[in-house]
C-alpha cells in the first residue's frame, strides 16, 4: 500500500491535471452548507467542511435518472420501443468524500450488485468512479460512526484516503484505481504511513456518541415488529422524506414514465418509505397506511432486516445527517438503542 | 419564556389526573441542540418530560388532525390560530380540546440562535387567540412591524427577475415534502403530489415540477396560512418557502381584510361568497 | 391564483379569468378575442413550460 505526500502547494495543480482524465465531483458551498457537485473547470473542491448536507450518493445514484427513451409517434417505425438513454460513464472522481459516505456506497452495492442481478446504471456509474476520501479529524456532534461499523479513518469503499496534515495531505492509495488517480495528478512524493494510526486514534476518541447494536441480530424480528414502542416513537414524525433523501444508505427508487408530446422517457426517482404512496398497490390496497408502520419499516430495515440478511452490520454508517436534519427530532440513535435493549414479554 | 413550563406541567398534571383529558400534546427535550420533539403525554407521571423554550418551532395543531380523544394541547399564538382553522375545517372539535395557551415572544432561528425566526420577528399574534388555560401574563403584541417587506421587494421586480428569483430560491429543493408535512393545513387523505390518476406533476427533480409543487402547495394554503413558519423551520435545505405563502397572506389581507385563524365565528373569505367580493381579476 | 402566478414570474396576461353565462354569447366572443390578442402579443410561453421530459 503506497502512501504519497501531497504538498498543498501542489494540490490545485494536481486537481487541474486530473480534469483531463476525470469528471471531478467535490464538496462546494451551496447556499448555507456544503454539498457535492460537479466541479466547474476553474473550481477547486472546498475541503473545509464538517459534513455535506446531502451525501454524495447521487454521484452514483442520481435523484432523477433517465433509463429509457421512447417515441409515441405511430408514424415512427420504432414507436413504443424502449431505447437506452444516452449515458456518460467516462471516468469520474469524487474528491473529499467522508469515509462514512464511502462505506455507505459499499453497503448500497450489496443491493445493486448481487449474484442474481446487477443494476446496470448504478454499477456502471460505480465502476466509472474513483473515490477519494478525506479522513474526518473534526467529527460533528451527531456523528456515531465508530459504533455503526465505520469510523473517521475507515477505508472501506475508498480508493484513496487523504489525511489533512496542515501543509500537506498524506494520501494512502488503497486500490489500483487510487494509485492511478494519484499518478494522473502528478503527486508522487513519498509519504509517511505512520501518521495514520495516531491520527485515527485521535479522531475516533473525539466521537463520543454511540449506539448499542450488539443484540440486534439475536432479536426475533416479529418481537421487534410487534414491540409496543413504535407508536410512541413515531408520534413526532411528520413522514417527510428528509431522512431517506439525506441518508447515504437509502437506495429505494420509483420508476415513472414521463411524456411530452410524442416523446417520452422512463426514469427512476428516489423514493421514500416514509410516504404512503411507497407501498400503494395497483389494486388500491396499501399495507402501510399508518405513520407508525412506515416509521417502523425504515428502522427495521436499517437495523434489523438488513443486519439479518447480509450479516454485515447495520445499514447505517453513523453519519448523523438524519439526526441533524429531521424537522421533528426523530433520532436513529434513540431508536437503535431502544430496539437493541428490547425484551419482549414472554 | 422558560418560566411557563412550571405552569404547563401543573395544568397538564391536573388535567390528566382528573380525567379531563386523555393526553397532552406538547414538546419534550430534543436530542440535538436547538430542537425539541413534539410528544404526547398520557400519564401524569410523564408530565415531567414536557419542556417549553424558544425551540418549540413546529406547530402542534399538526398533531391534532382527525384525533378522536380528549386532548390538552399546548398552544402559542400561531398554534392557537391553526387550532381555530382546524375547528373551522372540522379536523377536530372544540369540545375535544383543552387549549393550554402560552404567550410567546418568538422562536429562535434554528440556524442562527442569536435571532428570532423571521416570521416570529414580525408576528402580530403572539398571544393565543383561543385558550382554556393560560400559562402566564399575556405579552404585548407588536404593532410597528413590517411583515411584507420581502414580498414587496419581489412584487417590485420585473417578470423575468421574479422568475429567476424563485428559480434560485428553489434550487436546493429535494422534494422531501417536509414543508407540507410540517404544515397543519396539509391534511388531505391523498395529496395532489401523490395522485396518479391523473398525475398532476412529475415526480422528478425537473425545476418546473419542483416549482409547480411549491406553487400549488402554497395555493392550497390561501386564506388559511397563519405564517407560523413551521414549513421553513422544517426545511432541511433552509429554503425560504414562505415566499410563496406570504404573498397569498398579504393578498388576503389586502383584498378581504382577512387574517386566518383569529375566530371560529366567521367563515374564511375563500369558502364564502359576498356580493362585494373583489373581482378585479375577472375580465 | 393569478396574483401568485404573476408573483412568481408568469407574465401578466398569460393567465386570465372570466365569468360568462351561457346566455352571454357576445361577451364570450369578446373575451376570447381579447385573450387571444393578449396571449399572441406575449408570444409562446418560455418560462412555465417543462422543457423536455428527457432533460434531467
Amino acid at each position: 500500500m503506497k502512501v504519497i505526500k501531497i504538498d498543498k502547494k501542489t494540490w490545485a495543480g494536481g486537481i487541474n491535471s486530473l480534469r483531463s482524465g476525470y469528471r471531478l465531483i467535490g464538496p462546494v458551498v451551496k447556499g448555507d452548507a456544503h454539498d457535492f457537485a460537479e466541479l466547474a473547470s476553474d473550481e477547486a473542491p472546498d475541503m473545509a467542511f464538517g459534513n455535506t448536507r446531502l451525501s454524495p450518493k447521487s454521484v452514483i445514484f442520481p435523484q432523477s435518472e433517465p433509463m429509457f427513451t421512447y417515441s409515441l409517434d405511430e408514424s415512427d417505425p420504432e414507436h413504443h420501443i424502449l431505447k437506452d438513454s444516452t449515458k456518460d460513464y467516462s471516468p469520474r472522481a469524487v474528491i473529499g468524500m467522508r469515509p462514512c459516505d464511502a462505506k455507505a456506497i459499499s453497503l448500497v452495492r450489496m443491493n445493486f450488485d448481487t449474484p442474481d442481478y446487477r443494476d446496470p446504471y448504478w454499477m456502471d456509474a460505480y465502476d466509472a468512479t474513483t473515490f477519494v476520501g478525506l479522513a474526518c479529524d473534526n467529527p460533528c456532534t451527531t456523528c456515531f460512526c465508530t459504533s455503526a461499523g465505520c469510523g473517521p479513518y475507515h477505508e472501506e469503499g475508498l480508493d484513496v484516503l487523504l489525511s489533512d496534515c496542515g501543509d500537506a495531505y498524506e494520501a494512502k492509495a488503497l486500490t489500483e484505481k487510487g494509485e492511478k488517480l494519484l499518478a494522473a495528478a502528478g503527486w508522487d512524493a513519498e509519504g509517511d504511513v505512520s501518521i495514520f494510526e495516531p491520527k485515527k486514534a485521535d479522531a475516533e476518541a473525539k466521537i463520543t456518541c454511540t449506539v448499542e447494536t450488539g443484540n440486534l441480530r439475536g432479536k426475533n424480528s416479529l418481537d421487534l415488529y410487534d414491540a409496543p414502542f413504535w407508536k410512541e416513537l413515531s408520534f413526532a414524525c411528520i413522514n417527510c422524506g428528509t431522512c431517506t433523501y439525506t441518508c447515504p444508505t437509502c437506495w429505494c427508487f420509483d420508476i415513472q414514465d414521463e411524456n411530452k408530446g410524442k416523446e417520452g422517457v422512463r426514469m427512476r426517482n428516489w423514493d421514500s418509505c416514509m410516504t404512503s404512496l411507497f407501498t400503494m398497490h395497483g389494486s388500491g390496497h396499501n399495507p402501510r397506511t399508518e405513520k407508525h408502520q412506515r416509521f417502523r419499516q425504515r428502522f427495521m430495515h436499517k437495523l434489523k432486516y438488513f443486519v439479518d440478511k447480509y450479516d454485515k452490520g447495520l445499514m447505517c454508517v453513523g453519519c448523523g445527517r438524519c439526526v441533524q436534519q429531521c424537522p421533528a427530532n426523530i433520532d436513529i440513535r434513540t431508536i437503535c438503542n431502544k430496539m437493541n435493549g428490547y425484551e419482549a414479554a414472554s | 419564556m422558560e418560566s411557563y413550563i412550571g405552569k404547563i406541567k401543573e395544568i397538564s398534571e391536573r388535567l390528566l389526573n382528573d380525567g379531563t383529558v386523555e393526553c397532552v400534546v406538547g414538546f419534550r427535550k430534543g436530542t440535538v441542540a436547538l430542537t425539541n420533539e413534539p410528544c404526547m403525554i398520557t400519564k401524569a407521571s410523564d408530565v415531567k418530560d414536557l419542556v417549553w423554550d424558544s425551540n418549540c418551532r413546529l406547530n402542534l395543531a399538526n398533531y391534532l388532525t382527525g384525533r378522536k380523544e380528549k386532548i390538552a394541547v399546548i398552544a402559542k399564538g400561531c398554534d392557537s390560530r391553526n387550532i381555530v382553522n382546524h375547528i373551522i375545517e372540522n379536523k377536530i372539535s372544540r369540545e375535544q380540546l383543552v387549549i393550554i395557551g402560552v404567550p410567546c415572544k418568538g422562536m429562535v432561528d434554528k440556524n442562527n440562535p442569536e435571532s428570532l425566526q423571521s416570521n416570529c420577528a414580525t408576528c402580530t399574534h403572539r398571544n393565543p387567540v383561543i385558550y382554556d388555560e393560560l400559562c402566564g401574563e399575556l405579552v404585548e403584541e407588536q404593532t410597528d412591524v413590517d411583515k411584507y417587506e420581502d414580498v414587496r421587494a419581489v412584487e417590485a421586480m420585473e417578470t423575468q427577475e421574479k422568475w429567476a428569483f424563485f428559480e434560485e430560491l428553489l434550487s436546493g429543493c429535494t422534494r422531501c415534502y417536509a414543508c407540507k408535512n410540517a404544515c397543519p393545513l396539509c391534511y388531505c387523505p391523498t395529496c395532489f403530489v401523490d395522485e396518479s390518476q391523473p398525475q398532476w406533476i412529475g415526480k422528478g427533480t425537473d425545476p418546473i415540477d419542483v416549482r409547480t409543487y411549491h406553487f400549488l402547495r402554497a395555493y392550497h394554503c390561501a386564506g388559511r396560512c397563519t405564517d407560523c413558519g413551521a414549513c421553513e423551520a422544517a426545511c432541511p435545505q433552509n429554503i425560504k418557502v414562505r415566499q410563496f405563502t406570504k404573498k397569498l397572506e398579504k393578498d388576503c389581507n389586502e383584498l378581504y381584510g382577512w387574517e386566518a385563524g383569529l375566530t371560529v365565528d366567521q367563515r374564511p373569505p375563500l369558502d364564502s361568497f359576498k356580493l362585494d367580493d373583489p373581482d378585479k381579476f375577472i375580465m | 391564483m393569478k396574483n401568485l402566478m404573476e408573483h412568481m414570474g408568469v407574465e401578466p396576461g398569460r393567465l386570465q379569468f372570466s365569468w360568462i353565462s351561457s346566455a352571454e354569447s357576445t361577451k364570450f366572443v369578446d373575451v376570447v378575442t381579447k385573450v387571444t390578442e393578449s396571449v399572441k402579443a406575449l408570444g409562446p410561453n418560455t418560462n412555465y413550460v417543462k422543457k423536455s421530459a428527457a432533460k434531467v
